[in-house]
């Protein structure tokens, strides 16, 4: 009986470490994710994780509701909307760099296989930029902020789309890169990504709800009121690692990058409703 | 004693005096040296501790201005802030090395289900 006992135990053991160390397919990765929060939040519908926090907190919410009245994101729109239909110095535009636009957000982040990286849509507008003899634009605070939330506004409504290329290699290599950055503790406080937005989504911290990871990427770029304006994906990123007490990375570098390419691949099929206001 | 021996006597003793002065006087301005050196190697150590740190993504977010302050401090000759700056800075590279070694394999969380 002891001896049927131990090799059970010892088979058991067995495949809890094959399975641990066993690798996951992005779309195994993506279902994993979503059952986690189906169970978490039964009664929340999965299009309505784009709302953030908001699908959680009935009485944010209000606040919300009332504040998307007027949304205080509208004056940059604007002032996007100008920027994209303002000819270069060299007499072209965005249009000529993205002949689809301005609706372009869902085709972002994506895997360039001749640049062999992750390009995000704030990278392409500044690789534009420069290949029209234009200054690149700063990637966390000013004006990307305005062509980043006129684009989103026109893009309403388009469903997060990332695609991983089997083709190349290099492509699922960012998106484990991307994984792994998420589940890693880091910084003086020792939390990871997860540790907030999926272990501990829908618990307070201080006086503010933590929100759910699904759906985190489709409202940017965001008005925060804590910034008093609008900021991009990255700048958030930078802000998560500080407050954990880890020096942040640098926007638009590697990590971010393919930061994004995960997270934002946990978001498919979800719509897009940036540019967002949050607290 | 004749008038000859009476001078040199004072020569001498003026000598030895001056040399006894000098030496005391420089006393404080070696011992000072002395510690600025230390603090500056603690100084040092923390700030190549902070980049074996950063070399594996570990570093955290306030070592950089530890290490900047500690510096301050010392070039103002405020020994034990200096000294207890570097000190911080250097605990908190080597908690940061540590912390990112120990995460270099993926542990996905028990929570998800595959």
């Amino acid at each position: 009986m002891k001896k049927i006992f131990y090799r059970v135990a010892l088979l058991a053991m067995a495949s809890s470490v094959a399975l641990a160390a066993q690798a996951t397919t992005p779309e195994e990765d993506l279902a994993a994710f979503r059952n986690y929060f189906k169970e978490r939040f039964p009664g929340v519908q999965m299009n309505e994780y784009t709302n953030g926090v908001y699908a959680i907190d009935p009485i944010g919410r209000e606040s919300w509701e009332a504040i998307e009245e007027f949304p205080p994101y509208e004056p940059f729109v604007d002032d996007g909307k100008e920027m994209w239909e303002t000819p270069f110095a060299n007499g072209k535009t965005y249009k000529d760099c993205f002949p689809d636009g301005p609706a372009i957000a869902s085709k972002f982040p994506r895997w360039d296989k001749k640049q062999g990286m992750v390009i995000t849509l704030p990278l392409a507008i500044n690789q534009c930029r420069k290949a029209n003899g234009e200054k690149p634009l700063k990637y966390k605070k000013g004006p990307i902020n305005n062509i980043l939330s006129y684009i989103a506004y026109e893009s309403r409504g388009q469903k997060t789309h990332v695609i991983i290329p089997k083709d190349d290699p290099r492509a699922l290599e960012a998106y484990e890169k991307g994984k792994k950055f998420y589940y890693t503790r880091r910084g003086q406080l020792n939390f990871s990504c997860a540790t907030c937005h999926l272990q501990n989504a829908g618990m307070r911290i201080r006086s503010d709800i933590l929100s759910p990871a699904l759906g985190h990427t489709t409202h940017f770029p965001v008005y925060r009121s804590k910034w008093g304006t609008v900021g991009t994906l990255h700048r958030r990123f930078t802000g998560r690692n500080k407050q954990v007490r880890a020096k942040p990375f640098k926007a638009q570098g590697e990590q971010y990058r393919d930061l994004e390419y995960f997270l934002t691949y946990m978001s498919n099929g979800l719509p897009l409703n940036g540019p967002g206001s949050r607290k | 004693m004749s008038k000859k021996s009476q001078l040199q006597l004072l020569l001498i003793a003026t000598l030895f005096g001056a040399c006894l002065s000098t030496s005391y006087a420089d006393q404080p301005k070696k011992a000072s040296d002395t510690r600025t050196a230390k603090v500056q190697q603690m100084i040092n150590d923390a700030e190549m501790a902070r980049k074996k740190a950063a070399k594996v993504e570990g570093e955290w977010r306030d070592v950089g201005k530890f290490i900047k302050q500690a510096k301050k401090a010392l070039a103002k000759g405020d020994y034990v802030t200096a000294m207890k700056l570097a000190a911080k800075a250097h605990k908190q590279s080597v908690l940061g090395y540590r912390q990112a070694i120990s995460q270099r394999e993926l542990k996905m969380p028990s929570y998800l289900k595959y």
